[in-house]
């Protein structure tokens, strides 16, 4: 969107209105690679929506996912008949198209649950990120001053880490398990969001309108929630996209170092470690393959369509965005 | 030119950073739980035990004489001493050996990024919204997408396993690592010792790749949207207008001036690059630092995890004042 | 990833005993030096912390140390049987303990072996009055040498013991990896043994590097005993199982340990060959009754027992290299109770447990595990998720509690825990070092409960269950104090039995020692206890 469309319309119509009436929207449209990215995380979404929907209203047992299938084959390769050698093996007879796993479990199946748990982890913490680095940003732009400095120095501080091994740094204090993961990922990430939104906000405060806002006596939360957070609206979905894609692998990396999702957690992470250590070097490919694929579609999707996004985005806001 | 002044300035902003990432790292060893001295004595220690090692580690004082003493110790470079290699092993002991090993593979990692990433931009740029464009900007997303510690292990399966190319994991195939420098390649160098060197070499090749794809993925788009950005501006048309083919013209105006981002990119990737190298070491079963971080994590071994997290804070905030400091020398119009 | 010597837990101020009977030596033959040839190549998964034994309790540490130093006594290559080593005969009788040395033993900087040398080894691990005392000795300083009250050499080879009280387990206690003999010249002199090695055994010291794990040692010509038959030993570091498999494939490493069961396919199916033995060690559930109302009804405890089908288990996770535990002592200890078998996998008479004890609609509990692999228990998560499904069979719900070990150990040593699982490995291999280290309260309890309080002073942190069972703490201590080895047998028998009835825990397996070796090496024993022994091994 232009400067001019932006700060006239702005007091008029509403978010979508304005977002609908932006090049913003058409550009990323007709960017295919974003399409593609959207797609991908259509898929994933349904994916986990559906499992997850499934096992709610008993479609789907919860335990055919989480327990030891002791009827099952154990390490048994995708669709494969053992007695017919061959990657494929006889695939009319496809009961496991994933295979099964050490605990003879379908990896399909907790591949498609592990779509949910990573969709659920990273929002969280990409919606906490976000909400924290919002909140710090704004209210650092807005009042300037000490408070300002306060905020974004200690920003500074966590911005010197590199982000895995803060990270890690947190977890050693907190211990192990994903939500302790997530908790170590949100204090990573905002300071991200601060800086991006601080920016942004900076820009907003600094045309004229605001003053003039100010001057009539408008009362801060008003000029923040009315005139601030709709304008930093767009650097901050594309930072929430790209950090969304960042989220679902950092997850998944502390799960491989042994600090993140723990035994009976059907999530890509877990199950791609687990299926390394069960032989992956032996040539038991299976077990590790399809939730790392998966995985790597996931992250694939939310960095081509914030890549998208990023190039739709006004000039003046794309530096904030990194 | 840049200004000393602006030098001083940048230099005097880094030190409340510094101070609380010092502070930072202060806190994970007192916000961790447990007791440090149980870590130390072992589980069944009685309390006359655990109360000795209290004693020789200042535990039994308070809070602030402790986070002082911390403060002046690391001024001095002194990390504390670790509670498990050796049993009071100094800290900087242990990453005097270990950074060199973790440094030596993002370097090369790096390198390998720039060799390939640059050339991948530009051709990009060049034939831009072409096959080639595509293919290479989803290769390039792609190379950030996958995790390494799901490609590692299929590289290692193919490369080493299956096809035998090269081995699968450590630094030398026998025999301890010469200790001069500690970065191996250049420690074969010195000593003249040829087989070492293209041994070490090709150890490093399969992990050094890993990073190198990552790295290559950042540097080739942001070579791309450099290139593309420079191209636009005026200064390239007037070239043009001059008459010199389209090729010079990118090569002579455009790289120039492209590749001042790109450096940016570069340098504050290295410091994520070596955070990475966490993944890479613990796949490729390099004993460099992150793998030492692991487990000084998993054994409670609080003043080696707060020592490599300090070290890689500052290497980190340094690599990023350089690389700042660069771009303000090739672009002075920043320097306000 | 495996660190799979536990022996952290393995530290207790032992409490001792008082009487009358006596030990003796055997006399095994001694052997000169063949002055073999080549270097043989021991891969492992982790490097050692230090190399000095007294700093150390990881059997990462002791598997190094063990070629290069001596103790008093020595295990005899692949059992649990004492047999001489620097000591060439030993005697315990009452609160005395006399033992005679070798006379021709030599450390590696070519100072005769003598008892000072032991006497100054004893007081840098526990005497504080001594000038040279290590102050950051291990844990095991005092849980070795505890009972000890006064150490004297009346000859040049003679040492004698005064402890105070008859302890049984004195005499294993000086085997122990961490008992290694260092010259005092070198003690006195101030040497750094984290970097460095002396001692009298059939490797000397070369080199350790930080950076790689890799640690060399080369012939000692002057060994008073076997071998050594190769010229050089070098240690290497590969954390990862598959890949240290495929580099003993390769032909880059002689022997491996560590094998993870789904890396012991990858040995068969290239050049190796497995070695296997049963270990000394037990992996367990313990269940917390203190915490824990449920667990406090022993019908609740055993149906957890007959839920799960712990050959199974040994089976998949471990994948065969396990045996089911009927008791916490495997069958190459003393006090074996080969009467006993593991409960049989019975969900329906679970069931019918159940409902007597009042839990027919089932429980649901806190089961903590941890993440890091271990010997005794190789894939500790999936061992978790596999007991929970059994548990789940029955209408128990455990919900899984996964931490990094240094983290669990504290957790679970606070008597956090509903439920945990915890193995456990002897450097010593005396059923003292199981039933009294690992199910003994070690204090007093009120005769009328079977468990003790987590709060009360001085407990047994290692008894994770947290059991205090009268009957058999009594047996456990008459079998500490009981030198005879019969009388001790139908001691352990009994109070085998009693842990069999009464199941504080569920036992799971014990875990077999499993090496890989290469196609050249001969002679290798899998050592349960004191090894490796690679003095005996021969390269072709």
């Amino acid at each position: 969107m232009s400067t001019e469309t932006a700060s006239t319309t702005h007091e008029d119509r509403g978010f979508l209105d304005r977002l609908l009436a932006s090049p913003f929207l058409s550009d990323l449209l007709s960017n295919r690679l974003a399409i593609l990215g959207l797609s991908l995380i259509l898929l994933i979404t349904l994916m986990g929506v559906l499992t997850r929907l499934a096992v709610f209203v008993g479609v789907l047992d919860f335990g055919t996912i989480l327990d030891t299938q002791f009827a099952q084959p154990r390490k048994h390769p995708p669709c494969g008949n053992p007695t017919i050698t061959g990657w494929l093996g006889s695939v009319g007879s496809c009961q496991h198209p994933f295979g099964t796993d050490a605990q003879r479990r379908d990896v399909f199946l907790r591949t498609m649950y592990g779509a949910w748990l990573a969709l659920k982890y990273g929002t969280v913490t990409v919606a906490a990120s976000t909400v924290l680095g919002v909140g710090l940003g704004t209210l650092a732009a807005y009042y300037g001053g000490w408070l300002d400095n306060v905020v974004m120095r200690t920003m500074d501080v966590l911005l010197s880490f590199p982000s895995l091994l803060l990270a890690l740094a947190v977890v050693a204090i907190f211990g192990t398990g994903l939500w302790k993961a997530v908790i170590a990922l949100t204090l990573v990430y905002t300071p991200r969001f601060a800086r991006v939104v601080r920016g942004a906000a900076l820009k907003v405060l600094e045309d004229e309108y605001v003053d003039a806002t100010v001057a009539l006596g408008a009362r801060d939360w008003r000029v923040i929630v009315r005139h601030v957070l709709p304008n930093s609206l767009a650097p901050i979905t594309v930072q929430s996209t790209l950090n969304f894609g960042l989220a679902v692998i950092d997850l998944a990396a502390l799960s491989f170092l042994g600090f993140g999702a723990t035994a009976g957690t059907p999530s890509w992470g877990w199950m791609l470690t687990k299926g390394v250590e069960n032989g992956l070097i032996n040539g038991l490919w299976w077990m590790s393959f399809f939730p790392g694929l998966f995985l790597a579609l996931t992250v694939l999707g939310f960095n081509l369509l914030g890549d998208g996004m990023r190039d739709a985005l006004d000039p003046r806001m794309q530096d904030a965005v990194d | 030119m840049i200004s000393t002044r602006y030098v001083i300035k940048r230099l005097v902003l880094l030190i409340p950073v510094l101070f609380g990432v010092a502070t930072l790292v202060f806190s994970i060893l007192h916000l961790s739980p447990g007791n440090p001295a149980t870590v130390i004595a072992t589980q069944q220690a009685d309390a006359a035990e655990i109360q000795r090692i209290e004693e020789r580690l200042g535990l039994d004082d308070p809070i602030w004489v402790q986070y002082v003493r911390f403060m002046v110790e690391v001024v001095q470079f002194d990390l504390g001493e670790s509670w498990v290699h050796n049993k009071g092993e100094p800290v900087t002991d242990i990453l005097r050996w270990k950074f060199p090993i973790t440094l030596q593979l993002a370097v090369l990692g790096q390198i390998a990024g720039i060799v390939f990433g640059i050339p991948i931009g530009i051709i990009s740029a060049v034939k831009q919204d072409t096959i080639t464009d595509h293919i290479s900007r989803i290769g390039a997303l792609t190379g950030i997408s996958v995790p390494i510690f799901w490609s590692g292990p299929l590289i290692i399966l193919l490369f080493a396993v299956h096809l035998d190319w090269f081995p699968t994991n450590g630094l030398l195939s026998n025999g301890p690592l010469p200790k001069i420098t500690g970065v191996l390649l250049i420690d074969s160098i010195i000593k003249g010792d040829i087989v070492m060197f293209v041994d070490a070499a090709w150890h490093l090749f399969l992990p050094s790749m890993v990073i190198g794809i990552y790295s290559m993925a950042l540097i080739s788009r942001m070579m791309r949207s450099s290139m593309l950005e420079v191209v636009r501006q005026d200064y390239i048309r007037t070239a043009r207008a001059k008459g010199q083919g389209e090729k010079i013209t990118l090569l002579k105006h455009g790289l120039r001036n492209a590749l001042i981002p790109v450096v940016t990119v570069i340098g504050i990737q290295f410091g994520s690059l070596l955070g990475g190298a966490v993944l890479t070491e613990t796949v490729f079963n390099i004993r460099g630092i992150g793998m030492l971080l692991v487990d000084a994590i998993t054994d409670g071994d609080y003043p080696v995890v707060q020592g490599i997290v300090l070290l890689f804070a500052v290497v980190f905030t340094m690599v990023n004042l350089f690389v700042d400091l660069t771009y303000t020398y090739l672009d002075p119009r920043i320097e306000q | 990833m495996a660190r799979d010597m536990d022996r952290r837990n393995f530290l207790k101020a032992a409490g001792a005993a008082t009487a009358t009977t006596t030990m003796t030596a055997g006399c095994v033959g001694d052997f000169v030096g063949s002055g073999g040839s080549g270097t043989l190549t021991y891969g492992r998964g982790a490097p050692s912390a230090t190399l000095d034994p007294q700093a150390s309790t990881s059997g990462e540490v002791a598997k190094v140390t063990n070629q290069v130093y001596d103790k008093l006594m020595g295990f005899e290559p692949g059992g649990s049987a004492l047999v001489e080593s620097l000591a060439t005969d030993f005697t315990i009788e009452g609160t005395t303990a006399t033992i005679q040395l070798r006379e021709d033993a030599t450390f590696h900087n070519g100072d005769e072996f003598t008892a000072e040398d032991f006497i100054a080894t004893y007081r840098r691990f526990v005497d504080p009055e001594y000038e040279y005392h290590f102050e950051d000795r291990s844990g095991y300083g005092p849980y070795l040498l505890g009972a000890v009250e006064d150490v004297s050499a009346p000859d040049d080879y003679t040492v004698e013991f005064s402890i105070a009280k008859k302890y049984a387990p004195f005499l294993a206690n000086l085997g122990a990896f961490a008992m290694a003999v260092l010259p005092k010249s070198e003690i006195e002199s101030g040497t750094d043994f984290s970097s460095e090695m002396i001692g009298t055994s059939a490797f000397q010291f070369e080199s350790a590097d930080q950076g790689t794990g890799t640690i060399r040692l080369s012939a000692y010509d002057d060994y008073y005993g076997e071998g050594p038959h190769v010229e050089e030993v070098t240690f290497e570091v590969i954390g990862e199982n598959g890949t240290r498999a495929s580099s003993l494939n390769a032909g880059e490493l002689d022997i491996i340990d560590g094998l993870s069961p789904q890396t012991i396919t990858q040995v068969e199916d290239g050049e190796g060959e497995i070695k296997r033995r049963g270990g000394i060690n037990v992996g367990y559930l313990a269940m917390n009754m203190a915490t824990f109302e449920p667990f406090r009804n022993k019908k609740v405890r055993q149906a957890m027992n007959y839920a799960i089908d712990t050959e199974e288990l040994a089976s998949t996770v471990y994948q065969g290299i396990a045996t089911p535990a009927s008791q916490p002592i495997p069958d190459l200890v003393t006090g074996y109770n080969e009467e006993l078998d593991p409960y049989p996998y019975d969900p329906d008479q679970a069931q019918t447990l159940l409902e007597e004890a009042g839990y027919g609609d089932g429980f649901e509990f806190e089961l903590a595990t941890f993440q890091n692999p271990r010997a005794y228990n190789p894939s500790p998560g999936e061992a978790a998720e596999t007991v929970r499904s059994y548990l789940g069979e029955v209408g128990i719900t455990a919900n899984l509690e996964q931490k990094t070990w240094e983290t669990y150990l504290n957790y679970t040593a606070q008597g956090s825990h509903d439920a945990c699982f915890l193995g456990w490995m002897t450097d010593n291999g005396d059923p003292d070092n199981f039933y009294y280290a690992l199910l003994h309260p070690q204090v007093e309890s009120d005769p009328d409960q079977d468990y003790v309080e987590w709060s009360t002073e001085g407990i047994n942190k290692t008894n994770r269950a947290a059991w205090a069972n009268n009957e058999f703490m009594e047996l456990v201590e008459q079998g500490q104090s009981t030198y005879e080895t019969s009388e001790r047998q139908s001691l352990y028998r009994e109070a085998g039995a009693i842990f069999h009835e009464e199941c504080p825990w569920v036992p799971l397996v014990h875990t077999e020692e499993v090496r890989g070796i290469g196609p050249d090496v001969s002679n290798f024993t899998v050592g349960v206890i004191g090894g490796p022994f690679l003095n005996r091994v021969e390269l072709e």
